[in-house]
């Protein structure tokens, strides 16, 4: 019946002819008009302007071409700024997926009417701007007056110089991270897991599945996508994170918690390199760029056979 | 005086005249009236100190006709870095930007020379210190002026009573209350000294707050302590020259008083100290009066016992770290006349004791023959407090990382090399021909132009 | 025989129906004990911070006790920024912002997502995926030639742009617009299409289909991208860092932090204090939106 009405459609168009299909095509540019204005003024040409900064010397007074990023490649600093970014950004969006799994999990057991209360606290560090509640870390990390030491303290245990070894420095700012995004990953699972048919679950039952297999074969093929887009999103922002790193440790110890927007920001503002620093940010375009394509491409063909197989 | 008088008024002629003549030609000219001036100062942490210098400049402001818009930028957050950066790059803003130690430099060409209104203040107040002259003048010529609101020392800010009991120094006999540091006692105040009173005041349970962090503090601190040793990373040719046994010496002593610091000073940042004192954990920082000043409103009886005075010495001398605050004029400045005229307004030694007096005697204006304003005489408990918090004594005033070239030391002090690698000894476990090593291929990155 | 496989049967289920019961009376007090376990770790920092600012300076100063606990309880945080003039600025700054963001980025997103999801013209599949991509260009990388920009347009316009709070109503939808319209796309998409070609075939026009059809059927969506660009203006860090300067001109998360710490001087409980005042519109919209956030948000990823 839908494919019948689409198709007289299709044919009433073509029956007028293309004037009508040109006619369309300018509406849908015109609608998308302010969106590619914006994108072209505040993104694109600041983005190769960017880019043209980056040929340049460290006075901006002369091209260089490749020099700056031939010059980054030799420096150990970049390398380890590299390495760190990737851990960093994998481990803490690793272990936001994982919690965010396991609380959506835990929430969508309970009884409907609970539901509400224990969602709305648990999405509060997600809600709180990251400037405000990362300084409220600091204060809980600061050596002299650390609550959270206190707390160790009190039983019995060691005080931990959360920001002063880099270990531990590293530890800390991916907490804070996890913390702030965890809920995120919660709430969008949650959702989907309320979109999962009933009759999947209980036909897993008919067949005599256990909690796990229903969780391996019914559960993760249905939160696929939603799993691939989140952890897409999540990788983005926190791989281009400057707050959480900047507020708690800016860098140190002995760099070891630089990443590419900090270490940017160390270069480019702080030592006057503008365009060693705008090199350093470009860094981050390609890495993500693939990792989106690339996750991309497969909830696509993910949507696509669903669409096959349904339609 | 009289001369100066003179000289000032003819600037400020020459300035209104300016203002008159832009004031027709702003119109025709719609955006940018001459006659028009925009400051974006230092924002100051004293509360109060903003009003004094408002004051100043809308008594300069009424008397040039001059419509004079202020805006306090602070430093917290990077902010005013920022704004400098992202000013000198659109090459519009503000007329006058404040600007800390590295950054008259490092925008020296986007900066109008002021080597004229320079000669003017320099003929009245006297020569500046050597650290105001190396960072205000990098190329030659002064690229900024220097500016009171900001500038200051970060010597040591003492315990009296934990020093005195727990290392057996008696601050009040080197640099006493009520006169000039006593020059025969104040010699036994060395850096070995520190270490030893490092030791004793650890084992007593109050551990010493040098931070090993990357921040200005530890920098400016550690800095000292190099200087203190003839250790250079670079010198004023531009070669490297860390790897001496001077620097050797130095990372050596560094490494030991490291031992009797706190566990965690390779975090540190500049409220970390502050809060060390404050908290009363601690018998000694590396810091201006601010950690005092808070501990005054939030733990007086810590604050009472609070001493400032010069850093210790070396083999090579007393180096103190002096950090001054200049204002600049952008060369974009459509109003280049009125700008100098304001600076040269702040600049004279009745607005610099005006504001000096407003911060609470934070504040150390870059001219030698202004320190001895009686702000620091009077400011306490306990009184006298400040008295050595200007020069004293037979310190020399320096900054971390001089005499090299001024686009090479902005990177060192920036990157806090020395600190790294002290850290790099410290916390990871390497020697120091490593750290030297280490520190060589980092200065040859410093090189690039 | 049979007599007695059918009592036995009974007795056989009824101890397995038990075990059953048990089982999930015991999954679900497992999952109270773990979710309590998360809120603890979730909830602790805004329970720090509701707890420093309501502590004096000198309480926080001196190390003795818990910090967990606050021995003489003031208002005076609270009553000092509610008094202040300047706090109630921010306020309103950020208020105008978040207000004349989301009004834009909405139009924007609508008018866009309506036509990359329903019609085609040349160089639309490459402009859905533009945007998507415009998403990874981070901030640091674009905020100083969008300084040259400003001031190539005010040299033009002779309007100030730099250090006007509402430069950043021209600033954020650059932030807000490529994700909402990612998530809108996705909506419409998923609205089946019978809807509009029924509404075509009775004469709709274009815009009378966006309207009439297509906004009242994505509102949670709409209420979504909503609540997605009222977060990102309220929160945004480094923009507002960058470009506005005069204080008067300063929205939240930034006034609160350069003007409360002042150098290496922090006033830990004001600060506390503003960050729970900043968080608290945020709070309470999740509190009452959530539900259609939650909607509108998966519906648009998934099908994006």
């Amino acid at each position: 019946m839908a494919q019948a009405a689409g198709g007289a459609y299709r044919e009433r168009v073509v029956a007028r002819g293309g004037s009508l299909a040109r006619r369309r095509a300018w509406i849908a540019f015109f609608l998308c008009l302010p969106l590619i204005l914006l994108v072209l003024a505040l993104v694109v040409y600041p983005a190769f302007y960017s880019l043209h900064l980056a040929t340049l010397n460290k006075s901006m007074t002369r091209f260089v071409g490749l020099a700056n990023f031939t010059f980054l490649f030799k420096r150990e600093t970049f390398w380890m700024v590299v390495e760190q970014s990737v851990i960093f950004a994998v481990s803490a969006v690793i272990f936001k997926a994982l919690i965010g799994f396991l609380l959506a999990h835990l929430v969508h057991r309970l009884p409907d009417k609970g539901q509400r209360k224990w969602r709305g606290m648990l999405l509060v560090p997600w809600v709180i701007p990251p400037a405000m509640s990362t300084l409220v870390w600091w204060w809980m990390y600061e050596p002299s007056y650390s609550a959270l030491n206190w707390l160790l303290r009190s039983v019995g245990l060691e005080a931990v110089p959360w920001l002063g070894d880099p270990y531990w420095a590293r530890f800390s700012v991916i907490l804070v991270n996890v913390w702030y995004g965890a809920p995120f990953f919660m709430i969008m699972y949650l959702a989907a897991l309320k979109s999962v048919p009933a009759e999947l679950y209980e036909a897993a039952d008919i067949d005599g599945a256990n909690a796990f297999q229903k969780l391996i074969y019914v559960t993760l093929p249905m939160l696929r996508n939603i799993i691939a887009v989140t952890v897409l999103f999540s990788l983005i922002v926190t791989f281009a994170n400057f707050d959480i790193v900047r507020i708690l440790t800016a860098g140190g110890p002995r760099d070891m918690t630089h990443v590419f927007a900090t270490w940017a920001f160390k270069l480019g503002i702080e030592s006057n390199d503008i365009p060693l620093g705008a090199c350093v940010s470009l860094f981050m375009f390609p890495i993500l760029g693939a990792a989106a394509i690339f996750i991309l491409r497969d909830v696509h063909r993910r949507s696509r056979e669903l669409a096959g197989v349904t339609g | 005086m009289t001369r100066w008088h003179l000289s000032r008024r003819s600037l400020l002629a020459g300035a209104s005249g300016t203002v008159v003549a832009g004031t027709t030609l702003g119109r025709a000219r719609g955006a940018y009236a001459a006659g028009k001036l925009s400051v974006g100062f230092w924002d100051h942490w004293v509360p109060g100190a903003n009003d004094t210098l408002t004051r100043l400049c809308r008594e300069w402001a009424e008397k040039e006709k001059v419509d004079l818009k202020i805006d306090y930028i602070p430093s917290q957050g990077n902010k005013l870095l920022l704004t400098i950066a992202a000013e000198a790059q659109a090459r519009s803003g503000h007329d006058i930007l404040a600007m800390n130690t590295w950054l008259p430099g490092s925008h020296a060409e986007r900066l109008e020379p002021v080597d004229d209104l320079m000669k003017e203040i320099l003929a009245n107040n006297g020569p500046t210190n050597p650290v105001v002259e190396y960072l205000g003048k990098p190329d030659g010529h002064w690229r900024a002026v220097p500016a009171t609101p900001g500038s200051q020392m970060k010597g040591p800010a003492s315990r009296l009573d934990l020093m005195k009991e727990h290392a057996g120094i008696d601050l009040l006999a080197m640099y006493p209350p009520d006169g000039p540091a006593n020059a025969a006692e104040a010699a036994k105040w060395t850096w070995d000294a520190l270490l030893a009173a490092a030791e004793k005041c650890h084992k007593a349970g109050y551990p010493f707050g040098i931070g090993l962090g990357t921040t200005s503090d530890s920098v400016d601190t550690w800095g000292s302590l190099f200087q203190a040793y003839g250790a250079r990373l670079v010198d004023e040719q531009g070669n490297i020259v860390v790897s001496s046994d001077a620097t050797r010496a130095a990372l050596d002593f560094s490494k030991r008083l490291a031992a009797f610091l706190p566990a965690d000073a390779i975090a540190w940042d500049d409220g970390s100290n502050n809060r060390w004192l404050i908290s009363g954990k601690g018998a000694l920082i590396f810091n201006p009066p601010s950690a005092w000043a808070v501990a005054k409103r939030d733990a007086p009886q810590v604050a009472e016992k609070i001493w400032h005075h010069p850093a210790p010495a070396g083999p090579k001398g007393r180096f103190g770290p002096y950090l001054p605050y200049y204002w600049g004029i952008w060369a974009f400045s459509p109003n280049k006349s009125a700008a100098k005229s304001l600076l040269a307004h702040l600049s004279t030694r009745s607005a610099a004791e005006q504001l000096v007096a407003a911060s609470q005697g934070y504040d150390i204006p870059g001219y030698t023959s202004f320190n001895d304003f009686k702000t620091w005489l009077e400011e306490g408990p306990p009184k006298g407090t400040l008295r050595h918090y200007p020069n004293s004594g037979d310190q020399i005033l320096s900054i971390a990382a001089a005499p090299a070239p001024h686009k090479i030391a902005e990177q060192i002090y920036n990157q806090a090399t020395i600190t790294k690698m002290i850290a790099r000894m410290v916390q990871g476990g390497e020697s120091a021909d490593k750290a030297i090593a280490w520190a060589e291929r980092e200065l040859e990155g410093f090189m690039r132009g | 025989m049979s007599r007695a496989e059918a009592t036995a049967a009974p007795a056989a289920f009824v101890p397995v129906a038990s075990d059953l019961l048990r089982r999930r009376h015991w999954a679900l007090w497992s999952a109270y004990f773990f979710l309590g376990l998360f809120c603890v770790f979730f909830l602790a920092p805004p329970v720090y911070m509701l707890v420093t600012s309501l502590k004096t300076s000198q309480e926080i100063a001196a190390l003795e006790g818990s910090p967990w606990l606050i021995r003489e309880p003031t208002l005076a945080n609270y009553a000092a920024l509610l008094g202040s003039p300047t706090f109630l600025n921010f306020f309103k700054n950020s208020f105008m912002v978040a207000i004349i963001v989301v009004s834009v980025t909405m139009v924007i997103s609508t008018l866009a997502a309506f036509s990359l999801a329903r019609m085609r013209f040349l160089g639309s599949t490459v402009l859905a995926t533009g945007v998507f991509l415009t998403y990874l260009i981070p901030e640091t990388l674009l905020f100083i030639p969008m300084f040259q920009i400003f001031t190539w347009l005010r040299d033009v316009t002779g309007i100030e742009f730099i250090n006007r709070w509402w430069i950043l109503c021209i600033v954020y939808p650059t932030l807000t617009v490529p994700f909402c319209t990612w998530i809108l796309i996705g909506y419409f998409s998923s609205i089946p299409k019978e809807l509009d070609e029924a509404a075509i075939v009775d004469g709709a026009s274009t815009l009378q289909i966006l309207f009439k059809v297509f906004l009242p059927v994505a509102l949670p969506g709409l209420i979504a991208a909503t609540i997605f660009a009222f977060t990102v203006s309220w929160a945004q860090f480094l923009y507002p860092l960058a470009f506005t300067t005069s204080i008067d001109q300063l929205v939240l998360p930034v006034g609160i932090v350069t003007n409360l710490i002042k150098g290496d001087v922090f006033n830990w409980g004001q600060i506390m204090a503003g960050a729970l005042l900043t968080a608290a519109p945020p709070v309470l919209i999740y509190a009452f939106l959530m539900d259609y956030y939650i909607a509108g948000l998966t519906a648009g990823a998934t099908k994006g």
